[in-house]
């Protein structure tokens, strides 16, 4: 299906991205924020794009809702960034039209990457009419299989972790450890200035999902924890491996 | 103490490369292999380096010519080793090998000659207590190709004294490099984490979640990877990568260093990477 009108569920900046990402093409978009019933914007919608905040039970809500006012070609597509698609899906009655499309923001430049989550009972026709929209709109674009961390997460936060372990055993400095990563094999950042980015309850959350769902090699080393605990969160909070002014 | 003379020992892909950033630094360098033909190998690929330094106007043919003459060429190993005062060892990666060239070089360097091992895979502690003199031992990490990547790990082990590892701190610096001290363990500190960043976008494809190119581009695109890790797998050669991995495993003993099966599966069926014109991805000939 060729996606032609686009409705955006949600208030904010991931909101507002959205709308000047999408906004660039000849689509129509829409966007409509979580105080209203949104019925208006969502009925014409080829595509509803849920940004709404990360809590289950709100996306839950919101799926169940544009299920009933959407037309029934219409794909629904969540921007959580845990793996909750599958369940969102159960909220409607078109299982198979249910995706999600994540966005992350290049922390070096202007550009976005979106991570095309397949649920378990997601079509390829619906995968396929979404990387379309994703090419039009001049956004790269991967495919992956629902998974706790989706493929950036999970390889960021299995680095963050093995470098907390290596760093609470005194093998190196905090700040030869991520220096090392660049200057010896080309890392864009370190480990550690990663878990500052990504926040470092975020990184915890990531790990004790895969250490949940995966199995208990990802299970968060202590220090992470412990870091939480002292609110020691990374960049958002002035201080998490390295101190921010 | 200062360093003045420097040896290198093995004048293959990462002893050629060192031994021309430490001349250029203005050492004096003895570059020594069992071979003299090894040892010619290493210097020619030194000369073409620095005639492309030429070429791009990096320095003039004066200063490669000064570069170049500061390199001894040499087969003899009492020769190379005589009043030099650092031996830097990229000799063979084999720990015998590598115990039995420390213990003849306790006998015939000077009693405070440094040794440093360029060793990515064995036990800085173990070929340091085969010498006389563990405390003038350590491990200088060098990356592929020596003259451009920027970083050294310094690899201390229990017995390196604060001295020594000042002054290969140091002599990193003045060689126009960035140190990082870290303390003997398997894979030091960068290839434990790259093995740890190579394993789980492998582990992701075994688990049948997405394909190599869209584990790469993620990685890419997102937070500028210079390469994935399909790519680099197949850019180092999977024979080489499974190697490395299999040792983190072994003296890890930790699930997270287990070789993934698309790994052993392919350097079973032969596929090692650009080399073979086949790994995670195909390669024409000629790429």
């Amino acid at each position: 299906m060729k996606i032609g009108a686009v409705s955006i569920i949600g208030e904010g900046e991931l909101a507002d991205k959205l709308k000047e990402l999408l906004g660039k093409t000849n689509l129509k978009v829409l966007v409509a924020d979580l105080k209203g019933e949104y019925t208006k914007q969502v009925t014409e919608a080829d595509l509803v794009l849920e940004a709404a905040p990360e809590d289950l039970a709100v996306k839950m809500k919101i799926f169940k809702s544009c299920d009933a006012k959407c037309g029934k070609e219409a794909i629904l597509a969540t921007t959580t960034s845990n793996p909750w698609v599958t369940q969102l899906a159960r909220a409607t009655k078109r299982p198979d039209k249910v995706i999600g499309l994540n966005f992350t923001r290049n922390p070096f430049e202007e550009k976005y990457l979106v991570q095309v989550v397949k649920g378990l009972q997601t079509s390829d026709e619906t995968v396929q009419s979404v990387m379309e929209l994703l090419k039009t709109a001049g956004i790269t674009a991967v495919k992956l299989e629902e998974t706790p961390g989706f493929i950036l997460d999970r390889v960021i936060a299995s680095i963050v972790n093995e470098a907390a372990v290596m760093y609470s055993s005194k093998l190196a400095t905090k700040e030869d450890i991520d220096n090392m990563m660049k200057v010896c094999v080309n890392w864009p950042m370190g480990p550690f200035e990663f878990a500052d980015t990504l926040g470092v309850d975020r990184v915890v959350e990531i790990l004790e999902s895969m250490s949940r769902q995966l199995g208990p090699k990802y299970q968060p080393c202590f220090l992470l924890q412990r870091m939480v605990d002292a609110g020691w969160l990374g960049k958002k909070t002035g201080r998490g491996f390295h101190v921010y002014s | 103490m200062e360093i003045k003379r420097i040896a290198v020992l093995g004048a293959g892909v990462m002893g050629h490369g060192i031994a021309q950033v430490c001349a250029q630094a203005g050492y004096e360098v003895n570059l020594r292999d069992v071979k003299d033909e090894f040892v010619q190998s290493g210097i020619s690929k030194i000369r073409k380096f620095l005639g492309g330094s030429v070429e791009k106007q990096r320095m003039t043919k004066d200063e490669a010519d000064a570069v170049a003459g500061r390199i001894n060429g040499m087969t003899d190993l009492k020769e190379a080793v005589k009043d030099v005062d650092l031996v830097i060892e990229a000799i063979v990666e084999d720990i015998n090998i590598k115990k039995d060239m420390y213990k003849e070089l306790d006998q015939i360097c000077r009693p405070d000659t440094i040794f440093a091992s360029n060793t990515s895979a064995q036990s800085i502690t173990e070929m340091a207590m085969v010498t006389k003199r563990p405390d003038k031992f350590l491990g200088m990490h060098w990356f592929n190709p020596a003259q451009l990547m920027r970083g050294i790990e310094v690899v201390v082990h229990e017995k390196t004294s604060k001295e020594t590892r000042d002054t290969i701190v140091d002599l990193c610096k003045k060689l126009g490099k960035e140190p990082g001290v870290c303390q003997d363990s398997p894979g030091f500190v960068v290839n434990r984490l790259l093995q740890i960043w190579y394993n789980e976008g492998l582990n992701m494809y075994d688990e049948g979640i997405a394909e190599p190119k869209d584990i790469d581009t993620a990685l890419k695109v997102a937070y500028n990877f210079r390469m994935g890790p399909f790519e680099l797998r197949d850019l180092v050669g999977l024979d080489i990568g499974i190697a490395s991995t299999t040792t983190h495993y072994r003296e890890l003993m930790r699930e997270q260093f287990r070789p993934p099966r698309c790994l052993i599966m392919k350097v079973k069926a032969g596929d090692l990477g650009r080399k073979t014109g086949r790994g995670f991805y195909e390669y024409k000939s000629g790429n």
